[in-house]
């Protein structure tokens, strides 16, 4: 059995990579029209809203260093599944930024159902703008089947 | 739309999203998505897929979007979504929403969001917070 207030204590709420991000004009402009969002803050450079798509933010970070810290144990069993994302929006982040992302583990639970006990990681991406501003946070929930 | 227009229960006039491979290869090179599982057919039922799938982050695009559309100016706070099942490229797909609260001092309303694929089957859920001009 996983001992969750172990994985709690060693991993929850500590930093383990960052990366930066440079936001273009031109990317910002073509995800918003991949998403058929016409709205002149996220489809007009002209308008003085123009920024990225509030959803952007959740394509940056996606990769494995990032997510998880290279000396996280591997648990329970199986391929693990995809538990949602969420975005959430504290700023505006506009082409020319350069942001943060600062990768930690949010926190590790576990649920008991029908079908036994299942982990919960929540990997969190907290951004920053140039200025150290907060612009968004980004979790990311795996769920993994252990033993009971 | 304003905050004072809006009732508990409203539907959002659903939208029916243009997930075809041109859109989706534009998307996927905005977002640093660029991989094959996304724009092949042949190589994503190569990896047991039903064909080229849309990136679950595509399906928020789309449903931030609707929100747009049905509230222009409207902030979106936070979005949140599970991903079900997949949504296979060049099909089509339907985006719904529903008012579920109203907060009358901050004036932001919860909308319960859903995605169905071609075959009506619910692909995305989710929720959004969203502020709403007075």
């Amino acid at each position: 059995m996983v001992d969750i207030d172990s994985l709690r204590r060693d991993w929850v709420g500590k930093e383990f990579h960052r990366a930066e991000y440079t936001i273009g004009q031109q990317q910002v402009l073509d995800y918003a029209a991949s998403c058929g969002d016409t709205d002149p803050r996220y489809s007009d450079p002209s308008n003085p809203d123009f920024e990225a798509h509030p959803t952007f933010i959740g394509c940056l970070g996606n990769t494995r260093d990032a997510m998880t810290p290279q000396d996280f144990p591997g648990l329970g069993r199986g391929r693990s599944i995809d538990g949602g994302k969420s975005v959430e929006i504290h700023g505006p982040i506009r082409p020319g930024d350069r942001l943060s992302a600062r990768s930690e583990i949010a926190d590790i639970y576990a649920k008991t159902g029908r079908s036994g006990t299942m982990l919960f990681i929540v990997h969190r991406l907290n951004f920053f703008n140039q200025n150290e501003e907060p612009v968004a946070t980004v979790d990311l929930r795996q769920i993994k089947a252990v033993e009971d | 739309m304003r905050f004072s227009d809006v009732e508990l229960g409203d539907d959002l006039p659903e939208t029916h999203p243009d997930i075809s491979m041109e859109r989706v290869k534009l998307f996927v090179k905005s977002a640093y998505m660029d991989f094959p599982r996304f724009t092949d057919h042949e190589f994503a039922k190569a990896e047991g897929l039903p064909g080229a799938i849309v990136p679950g982050v595509m399906s928020q695009g789309f449903l931030a979007a609707m929100i747009h559309q049905w509230a222009p100016g409207a902030k979106i706070h936070k979005l949140d979504t599970v991903f079900r099942t997949t949504m296979v490229v060049d099909t089509s797909a339907t985006c719904r929403g529903a008012v579920t609260d109203l907060n009358e001092e901050s004036h932001l309303v919860e909308v319960d969001l859903t995605m169905l694929n071609h075959e009506g089957v619910t692909s995305v859920i989710g929720t959004a917070t969203v502020e709403l001009a007075d």
